[in-house]
């Protein structure tokens, strides 16, 4: 058989974004021998592009907050969908990881007097966000990649080698984990550079992988983002959760077409940034929904007066949860309102000094100067919804981030299911990846440390090895590219932000062609560093997650977050109590979607709404009891 | 019909080739387009085994530094117009050891990373005054080295250094600049545990102030000014450690 590298650790991190690193720390302090393992080059991890900041109720800034009111927002943003202990863990445990992140070596934007400085941004209630300028993803990287550089320092002064029990291994991909008898058993993948082929054999595998935009055209994604993750835990025998969710970020670059999808960052409209159509109308006073009408001003005069008097003004609409404010946009655009290139105004240059704007969003002066030649100091820009974040991935358990039905696989950031519900708030995903890697990597060192390793079956071996190479010996298969351009067409425009049932279904044939195509992809050329057999693998996760995307929202009758249908264009109780479950039973069979009862929130959870506000998300029988609502 | 510009692209292919070759691949000459918008086309379109890193498209990630026509750039914040009518040569990054294509081995660099300590050293006898040990830094104490902080290990400086380029043992541009925004930082105290390396033989003596990487930065970091402002610190350092002696004897 082809010469495979062999490589044993107690813990192997698959990604090496926010989550990752935080996991991989975690588990090398706890004294397990841990590897990461990087898509692209340790440190340009996607977390890198990440703008506004990460939500923490420290209270810096307005000392109201606190970690009830961050769930209350979270519960609200995701429609009451979220799983509600990861939605509390996450809000009570933000703030210990963002000064822990500090004590590493973070550096954020201060207060006059010294402290942590937060910024408001979409569907928080408070100023919440601790973030520097409008890169804060970089200076999260920046940090956890150097504390892993002193970790490994350490380890040099004690073993006279950095890797002895932390290394990372860059530009490696996993195409499938190794599973024995329902149990962990390693990772297996190749090597970018060389093209060899590489397994890992551990008891515990943390994924990490982030999302998968890249099955959408208009993305802020990188190539990376693939849903390495989700394909791999489904093909483990894992379950997906709330796959039909997708978070189209309202403001996305629209022009020029070479960067359309680019994030926009939405500090733009916290800090006071405001959108208008065609006609120059702040059409976001709209489309303010029922749910949110006693939080959000009328009227745009009392909107400009929330930046100084929160306490006794309504929010400005366009801090709207992203769902909301996509959906304005695109109905906006639709009723031809729109700008020439297919997007509405996002205006700060009318709002704030030149002065004031280049210093609070010095990213974004930059890249609309060089890649839009805009000023956004003089001139609006032009924004529109882009594919951003997936809500729905992996089903862990929220305290420890273990798979139930794969022993010894965790799973923790964008690659997870239920934290967000039906839509993620801004913020909440920087938070979440510090809170919930470090107890992924705290509970798989445990897991490693106490769990008997199994085997790695031959068999399974052979398998991976010959579905990695396959594509590589096919000559005259389909052009990987092509596919993917295909595949990128059928979820823009059948599986996109507004979804009809026979669109849905119509996109179902469409994949299932697409499968077949994919099963015959050839790349020409040879093993090292061959980006076109890369996609060629990629394409087999991004297919199968694509699947579980359409078949859910095929099931799912409602909207609700980031799933809009046409054809059920009302919210509705009764699916609020309904998870769909997505799982692949043999090797080469269709996604199975079930349906699996939302866990009922607690009393003392419940508690912290007006019994009004809930009766807009629950059903009559689950207010009357709400211990034991099913 | 569409405007077209040609890319001269180096090819390495270890395999089939001792040593880099020019090929042309003619791309759309279209006004918004970045170099890497062309080396994805050729990718797309042309060539699918054309190697090379790229990620964010909004230099950010720091993937994509390439040498075009003669300049370390990132590609994805340099346009196919400014080079009009062509030909557009792209190259790798220089003074790096070339895997394929364009891509280079930067592994070198991580080392040097480590080497400068770049992450807070508490001051144990001045622990964080914050609530929640949150350490209290005013935004003026922020401003002192937060340009330093806006480095996105692009490798660009690096490839303009000359002194690097004949002595990869230099710590180099980028890591100096990293080591000050710790040593400016008010959080931190481990200005002396630096100094071996950072006045060491390797560090910022090396430097002869060509100021190639503070040209080079896409980002405004200025490493040549953090390089002069160390020399500084470096040179006052060890003045006082001939003096304190004198000093003592009094």
């Amino acid at each position: 058989m082809e010469n495979v590298q062999r490589h044993g650790y107690d813990v192997v991190v698959i990604g090496a974004g926010g989550a990752g690193l935080r996991a991989a720390i975690e588990a090398r302090l706890a004294g397990a021998r841990t590897a990461i393992i990087s898509k692209s080059l340790f440190g340009k991890a996607h977390t890198v592009m990440a703008e506004g900041g990460a939500a923490a109720a420290m209270g810096n800034v307005n000392s109201n907050d606190s970690w009830q009111v961050h769930f209350r927002d979270t519960m609200r943003g995701g429609k009451f969908l979220n799983n509600v202990r990861m939605a509390q863990l996450h809000a009570q445990e933000a703030p210990e990881r963002i000064w822990e992140l500090e004590s590493y070596g973070a550096l954020f934007d201060r207060t006059p007097d010294g402290k942590i400085s937060q910024r408001n941004f979409g569907g928080h209630e408070y100023p919440r966000l601790a973030h520097v300028g409008d890169r804060t993803g970089l200076e999260l990287i920046r940090t956890l990649q150097q504390k892993i550089v002193s970790l490994q320092q350490e380890d040099f002064a004690g073993s006279g080698s950095y890797d002895s029990r932390l290394r990372v291994f860059d530009e490696t991909t996993i195409t499938d984990l190794l599973v024995t008898d329902g149990a962990v058993a390693g990772a297996f993948g190749y090597v970018r550079q060389t093209g060899e082929l590489i397994r890992f054999e551990a008891p515990a595998v943390v994924l990490a992988t982030g999302g998968i935009g890249r099955s959408y055209r208009v993305t802020s994604n990188s190539w990376e983002y693939t849903g390495d993750g989700h394909a791999l835990a489904l093909r483990a025998g894992g379950q997906l959760i709330n796959m039909e969710f997708l978070q189209f970020h309202p403001t996305g670059m629209v022009w020029p077409p070479s960067v359309r999808g680019i994030l926009v960052t939405e500090s733009v409209r916290g800090d006071g940034g405001v959108l208008t159509n065609s006609e120059g109308r702040r059409f976001m006073f709209d489309y303010i929904p029922e749910v949110f009408r006693d939080y959000y001003a009328q009227a745009p005069e009392e909107a400009d007066r929330w930046y100084t008097d929160p306490d006794n003004h309504g929010r400005p609409p366009e801090l709207l949860p992203r769902d909301e404010v996509a959906r304005a946009i695109n109905a906006e655009v639709k009723a031809g309102r729109g700008t020439p290139a297919g997007g509405v105004y996002l205006d700060v240059s009318s709002r704030l000094s030149a002065e004031v704007i280049r210093r609070k969003l010095p990213s974004m002066y930059h890249q609309f100067r060089e890649l839009a030649d805009v000023d956004i100091t003089k001139q609006p820009m032009e924004v529109g919804p882009t594919c951003h974040y997936v809500m729905g991935g992996v089903e862990v358990d929220a305290e420890t981030t273990a798979t139930a039905s794969v022993f010894g696989l965790f799973a923790a950031g964008e690659v997870t299911g239920g934290m967000h519900g039906a839509n993620r708030l801004g913020g909440n995903s920087l938070s979440d990846l510090l809170v919930f890697g470090k107890r992924a990597g705290e509970h798989a060192a445990a897991h490693a440390a106490a769990a008997a390793r199994s085997p790695v079956a031959d068999a399974d071996l052979a398998t991976a090895a010959e579905t990695a190479l396959v594509p590589l010996e096919r000559s005259g298969g389909e052009n990987p590219y092509a596919l993917q351009q295909e595949l990128q067409s059928v979820m823009g425009n059948l599986v996109g932000i507004i979804r009809r049932g026979s669109e849905l279904a119509e996109a179902l044939e469409k994949l299932a062609e697409l499968r077949e195509r994919v099963a015959k992809v050839g790349a020409p050329g040879g093993r090292a560093y061959n980006p076109a057999w890369h996609l060629a693998l990629d394409l087999r996760h991004m297919l199968v997650v694509s699947e579980c995307t359409a078949r859910a929202a095929l099931q799912r009758e409602e909207s609700r977050g980031g799933h809009t249908r046409e054809d059920f264009p009302a919210m509705n109780p009764a699916w609020r109590q309904v998870n769909l479950v997505c799982s692949v039973p043999g090797d080469h069979a269709e996604v199975r979607v079930t349906r699996q009862p939302v866990p009922a929130m607690p009393p003392d959870l419940a508690a912290l709404f007006q019994p009004d506000e809930l009766a807009k998300y629950l059903t009559p029988e689950e207010l009357k009891d709400p211990t034991d609502a099913h | 019909m569409e405007e077209r510009i040609t890319l001269q692209v180096a090819r390495y292919r270890p395999e089939q080739e001792s040593k880099p070759t020019f090929e042309e691949y003619e791309v759309p000459l279209r006004e918004e387009w970045a170099v890497l918008d062309g080396l994805n086309y050729v990718k797309d379109r042309l060539d699918g085994t054309l190697s090379y890193r790229w990620s964010c498209r909004m230099g950010i990630c720091g993937s994509c530094g390439m040498t075009v026509n003669g300049e370390p750039v990132l590609t994805c914040a340099a346009f196919l117009s400014d080079f009009a009518p062509g030909p557009v040569r792209v190259e790798p990054l220089r003074n790096f050891p070339v895997i394929r294509d364009l891509v280079i081995e930067m592994t070198d660099f991580v080392h040097k990373l480590g080497r400068v300590k770049p992450w807070i050293v508490a001051d144990d006898e001045a622990p964080p005054e914050g609530a929640h040990g949150e350490y209290l830094q005013t935004p003026e104490e922020l401003e002192e080295y937060h340009q330093y902080s806006m480095c996105i290990n692009c490798m660009l400086c690096y490839s303009a250094c000359p002194v690097y380029g004949l002595d990869q043992s230099f710590v180099g541009p980028a890591a100096i600049a990293l080591a000050q925004r710790y040593n400016m930082d008010s959080r931190d105290a481990g200005n002396a545990l630096r100094m071996a390396e950072l006045s060491g033989h390797d560090g910022v003596w090396g430097c002869t102030f060509v100021g190639e990487c503070t040209s080079a930065c896409p980002k405004g970091v200025d490493p040549a000014g953090a390089i002069q402002r160390y020399k500084v610190t470096a040179a006052t350092e060890a003045a006082k450690s001939l003096l304190l002696p004198r000093a003592a004897e009094k």
